[in-house]
């Protein structure tokens, strides 16, 4: 999967697409394009590949509705885009994609967010990469520190050896948004474990307090709902370096979704599931349990949180004892913490006391 | 209304006129600062109206307030007409005698019931600033105007008349003025804004009267402009005779005293309306009275017994005497179109609906609801509706709760029109403002104030009835509306993004491109109709299409109907598919088979209307599968159309004036059997002779 296609390759995938409708025109009836259903109902587990991806469900778009009509309309436009992008050698990023559409009359996006979700829906029906497509993320990757060197390819196709702890400022290093081996190739490593993080003052408040050498581990710095990029590459150096990822977020249910798409797979995003998930991820806290046992300042739970909350009871990736007693043990506490609620104890409470604890319950520490 | 009259007319000698004045002037309509100024203005108005009415003018009115002295609240009121002008010996009697009361007897619709005139505001004036008023007006056929200074003697009761005098009348942009109108009062008043006020009169005068140009300068200097939006004078109204159902026992015993009639005989038939020469027997044996008997005679208990009959409490043979309804030509109804213009003129919206129902009766007297509805555009959406009422043509701006016209906008359920209404009870919400016009020969107020309709359960129906008419359209119409751009919405699809997506697709392929039609045929499964109603700049005329198009797999037979306004005196020109007339004002044409994917057009003009009259047509039809954008045909729509155009039919209001004048002719020749010889009413029907500001000359 992460074997990158050919332009070949993709060009066929993309025809077929094309191909359908076409087809259905000629036979009189309205054009159509067949998409999986992308909603918490049709993912399940692949035991294979131990991820959840999408189920057999099949929604048809169908152009009987203006809406949907157009949506094919600007399907058929991306693909033209992305052949024109790979005959030139070219990439492009889709804000880049939703302005260069305003020329496409009547197949242009109305907003930033249909043209992602219409670069989604090719990857799903064609199996393809957007890498394939040559279409970047806005977002940017995560930052990184820590005793790890790694080598990228710069613009100038010269590869650069860096070491995330040695070459780089107190930002760390900036992962970029092709983590694909032609791009970035992982070298070698003195850590024991990854650790992920949600917020950026904590971040900087565990460099700040040399947490990465005094534990030996990696820093990785999620900013809230992690980019592809960043799951990607924890996902690679948990595989290929046989390293133990453990995430460190806020205590809410936001924080429950971002595990499990860095573990299991974001609904999504499941067609991938396989190359972004780390199914051996652990969730260190701020756990309901910490609330309470660290008797730390909380907040009462929002309406909007307590949906969440119900809506993960029945989420399938949440379907195991430990979530289910911790999703419960929430809405009954009907509070919850942010990571740096931990500083009612002083600011190095987390780095030696609360972390070390935490790990040690792993074996980490 | 006749009431004040008498009273102001027999008490004048007695009492003071100040005295009188300071006692009344609740009812006067001078009872505060702010609301003196709205009826100067009013009375000021509704006589400019009147006048040019009557000469068959187009009006023209200026009208400019100036503060003189902020602080002790003195204004000055400038109102200029158009109209024929007042001869020079008339100014005085017009503006400085009260009351002459032949107007109070006229049984006819008018805008003069109310108040008690412009001698009203020289008294007005006189009594606060003790200034007199100015008066300048020409008639066409001489050379200059006259003017004239008038006041109130107040010890003598009289009017006073100074500085009188000729002049060449000059216009704005320096040429000599033909005829018309001008008087400049000063009065202690209050000028302000909002729901009651100045501006709000003239703007509710201007929707009724979209004949008139009004021009109204504030005292900010600020120009309001309401333009003209018909060269339609509004139609002349004729004078009835009382019916006998409207009579009340004093007026009874007046007209008897008063009669030159030969005998009974005579007096019913010549004085009263709806009186047969068998209802004239029949009234005569139910009140036990000789029909021969000389009018010097019928006296006391004969008047009372006489009216009993009258009033179906003295039966013949058992029942009330019947008689024939009241002629209502005496009305004049502003009518659906031009209501249409003057709203759309004054408020900004998407959707006017009009409603004019047929005449009715009550207590002898005709009556005609008339209501209007005007919809979205830039009005608030959260506010109650905005209410214009009307009588007569005269705006009614206090005591709007208290009012039959708020009363009967309020026992709808607008919610199931479109509208929010908390409750179903109350005034409704939502960006929209609702007129009600009553007009009749005599309106029932309150109080003396006459700024609120009095409850009539016959006007409560016929309001309430157009109310749920206007509703069920306003309905149509956002439901039209959403049909309508989902159509549109298929229309894209098939004509543009559709074959967009056949060629793109075709293109990246490499291949031809396909045929569309079995795809559109599969997307649409409908059949659907278009049309637009346009006006055309160079024929003067509003052209509609009318387009369907078969989107089915099948042969399609339909009858599409049309509404066009026959009852405005439209004409059907250019009309090449034929069809024929279904009922009033709709159209039909038969389509005997429409095959897949194809598309039919009827087209025609309506000749006969003004720009802006008809902007909108509905289209109907007949047949097994529906069509988009066209309304299936409701029979019972139908039946109620024809039943309208009965009435109209047997009222003669449709018909052009002169046949109906014959028509009516015919009727009294036919009952006046008696007497051959023309007998002149003794009560005369005033023959609406009527001076620019009021009285007679």
């Amino acid at each position: 999967m992460s074997r990158m296609r050919t332009p070949e390759e993709t060009k066929a995938a993309m025809h077929e697409v094309v191909e359908e409708m076409y087809d259905r025109i000629v036979k009189g009836e309205p054009p159509t394009m067949t998409l999986p259903v992308r909603t918490k109902n049709n993912i399940g587990f692949d035991k294979k590949l131990g991820v959840y991806k999408y189920g057999k469900k099949k929604s048809i778009r169908d152009a009987t509705s203006l809406g949907s009509a157009k949506q094919l309309l600007r399907a058929l436009h991306v693909v033209e885009f992305i052949e024109e992008m790979l005959d030139a050698g070219k990439s492009s990023t889709l804000r880049e994609m939703y302005y260069i559409s305003e020329a496409w009359g009547m197949g242009k996006f109305g907003s930033q967010n249909e043209s992602n979700n219409l670069a989604e829906d090719l990857e799903i029906v064609t199996k393809c990469l957007r890498e394939d497509f040559k279409l970047r993320p806005e977002e940017d990757g995560a930052r990184m520190i820590g005793n790890l060197t790694l080598r990228e390819r710069n613009r100038r196709g010269e590869w650069m050896r860096i070491n995330a702890r040695d070459d780089v400022g107190d930002s760390g290093y900036g992962v970029p948004y092709n983590v694909e081996l032609e791009k970035i190739e992982l070298l070698e490593h003195d850590i024991d474990f990854i650790m992920a993080i949600e917020t950026g003052g904590m971040f900087d408040r565990l460099i700040e307090n040399g947490f990465d050498e005094a534990y030996r581990c990696g820093l990785l710095h999620l900013k809230g709902q992690p980019a592809r990029s960043t799951r990607r590459i924890m996902k690679r150096m948990s595989e290929e370096w046989d390293l133990p990822v453990v995430v460190f977020l806020d205590g809410d249910p936001w924080s429950f979704r971002i595990f499990a798409s860095i573990a299991y797979g974001a609904i999504k995003t499941a067609h991938i599931s396989e190359y972004l998930a780390t199914p051996s991820a652990t969730y260190l806290g701020i756990t309901a349990d910490d609330i309470v046992a660290y008797d730390l300042p909380s907040d009462d739970l929002s309406k909007k949180d307590i949906e969440a909350l119900n809506a993960e009871l029945s989420d399938p990736r949440f379907a195991d004892s430990w979530w289910q007693d911790q999703i419960n043990m929430m809405l009954e506490l009907d509070k919850k913490a942010e990571q740096q609620s931990l500083a009612k104890y002083g600011l190095d409470f987390v780095t030696e006391t609360y972390l070390p604890e935490k790990l040690a319950e792993l074996g980490l520490a | 209304m006749s009431g004040i009259a008498q009273k102001l007319a027999s008490n004048q000698k007695q009492v003071a006129i100040s005295e009188f004045f300071e006692k009344n002037k609740h009812f006067l309509g001078f009872d505060s600062l702010a609301r003196s100024l709205i009826t100067a203005v009013k009375e000021a108005v509704d006589n400019a109206l009147d006048a040019c009415e009557e000469a068959r003018i187009l009006p023209t009115i200026k009208i400019q307030i100036t503060k003189l002295d902020t602080k002790k609240d003195i204004v000055r009121m400038v109102v200029e007409d158009n109209g024929p002008g007042i001869p020079q010996k008339s100014i005085e009697k017009v503006f400085g005698q009260l009351l002459f009361g032949s107007r109070f007897h006229a049984i006819r619709q008018s805008r003069g019931q109310q108040g008690i005139g412009i001698t009203g505001v020289v008294m007005y004036c006189q009594l606060t600033t003790g200034r007199t008023t100015h008066v300048r007006s020409k008639i066409a056929n001489e050379p200059t105007a006259a003017f004239v200074d008038i006041g109130l003697d107040t010890r003598k009761n009289k009017a006073t008349k100074a500085n009188a005098g000729r002049e060449i009348w000059y216009n704005e942009d320096g040429t000599g003025k033909e005829h018309g109108t001008e008087v400049t009062a000063e009065m202690k008043a209050k000028y302000q804004k909002g729901r009651q006020s100045v501006w709000q009169y003239l703007r509710m005068t201007s929707i009724v009267n979209p004949h008139a140009e009004i021009i109204f300068v504030d005292p900010e200097g600020e120009r309001h402009h309401w333009t003209r939006v018909t060269e339609r004078l509004p139609t002349k109204v004729e004078s009835i005779k009382p019916h006998p159902h409207g009579i009340e026992l004093g007026q009874l015993q007046r007209m008897i005293a008063e009669s030159k009639d030969l005998n009974l005989n005579h007096f019913l038939l010549n004085n009263f309306s709806g009186v047969t020469n068998r209802a004239r027997k029949e009234l005569c044996q139910a009140a036990e009275i000789e029909g021969t008997r000389k009018m010097k005679s019928v006296k006391g208990d004969d008047i009372r017994a006489l009216l009993e009959s009258f009033q179906g409490e003295r039966l013949f043979n058992g029942l009330p005497v019947k008689l024939l309804k009241p002629p209502t030509n005496c009305l004049s109804p502003i009518e659906e179109m031009l209501i249409k213009k003057g709203l759309s003129k004054t408020i900004d919206s998407r959707f006017v609906t009009t409603l004019t129902r047929v005449p009715s009766v009550t207590q002898g007297n005709p009556f005609q609801v008339e209501v209007g509805l005007i919809f979205g555009g830039g009005m608030a959406g959260d506010k109650p509706v905005e209410i214009l009422r009307f009588a007569n043509r005269v705006p009614l701006m206090y005591q709007q709760g208290g009012c039959l016209l708020t009363k009967a906008i309020e026992s709808v359920d607008w919610r199931q029109y479109g509208l929010d209404q908390p409750g179903g009870k109350g005034v409704p919400k939502g960006p929209a403002a609702i007129l009600v016009h009553l007009a009749s020969t005599n309106v029932q107020f309150t109080s003396e104030a006459k700024e609120a309709l009095a409850d009539n359960a016959e006007v409560m129906e016929e309001a309430r009835k157009a109310m749920l008419e206007m509703g069920r359209g306003l309905r149509k119409h956002l439901e039209k509306k959403k049909k309508m751009a989902k159509t549109k919405e298929k229309f894209e699809l098939i004509n543009d993004i559709l074959p967009a997506i056949a060629e793109k697709s075709a293109q990246i392929l490499e291949r031809p491109i396909p045929e569309l039609s079995g795809s559109i045929t599969r997307i649409m499964s409908a059949v659907i109709s278009e049309s637009t109603t346009e006006w055309n700049k160079e024929t003067k005329q509003t052209d509609v299409e009318i387009i369907l198009f078969n989107y089915t797999s099948r042969v399609r037979a339909y009858t599409i109907l049309a509404t066009w306004p026959e009852k405005a005196g439209a004409t059907m020109e250019k009309n090449e598919t034929g069809g024929r007339k279904e009922a009033l004002g709709v159209w039909a044409w038969k389509l005997e088979s429409l095959q897949p994917g194809e598309k039919t057009t009827i087209t025609y003009s309506l000749g006969g209307l003004e720009r802006g009259d008809w902007t909108e047509t509905e289209i109907l039809f007949r047949g097994s599968q529906d069509v988009i954008g066209a309304t299936k045909m409701d029979e019972k729509f139908l039946q109620e159309i024809r039943r309208q155009e009965q009435i109209l039919g047997e009222s003669g209001v449709v018909e052009p004036e002169a046949e109906t004048d014959q028509k009516q002719a015919e009727t009294v020749e036919k009952t006046d059997e008696p007497s051959e010889e023309k007998i002149e009413p003794a009560v005369a029907p005033p023959d609406g002779q009527r001076t620019l500001f009021g009285g007679d000359v």
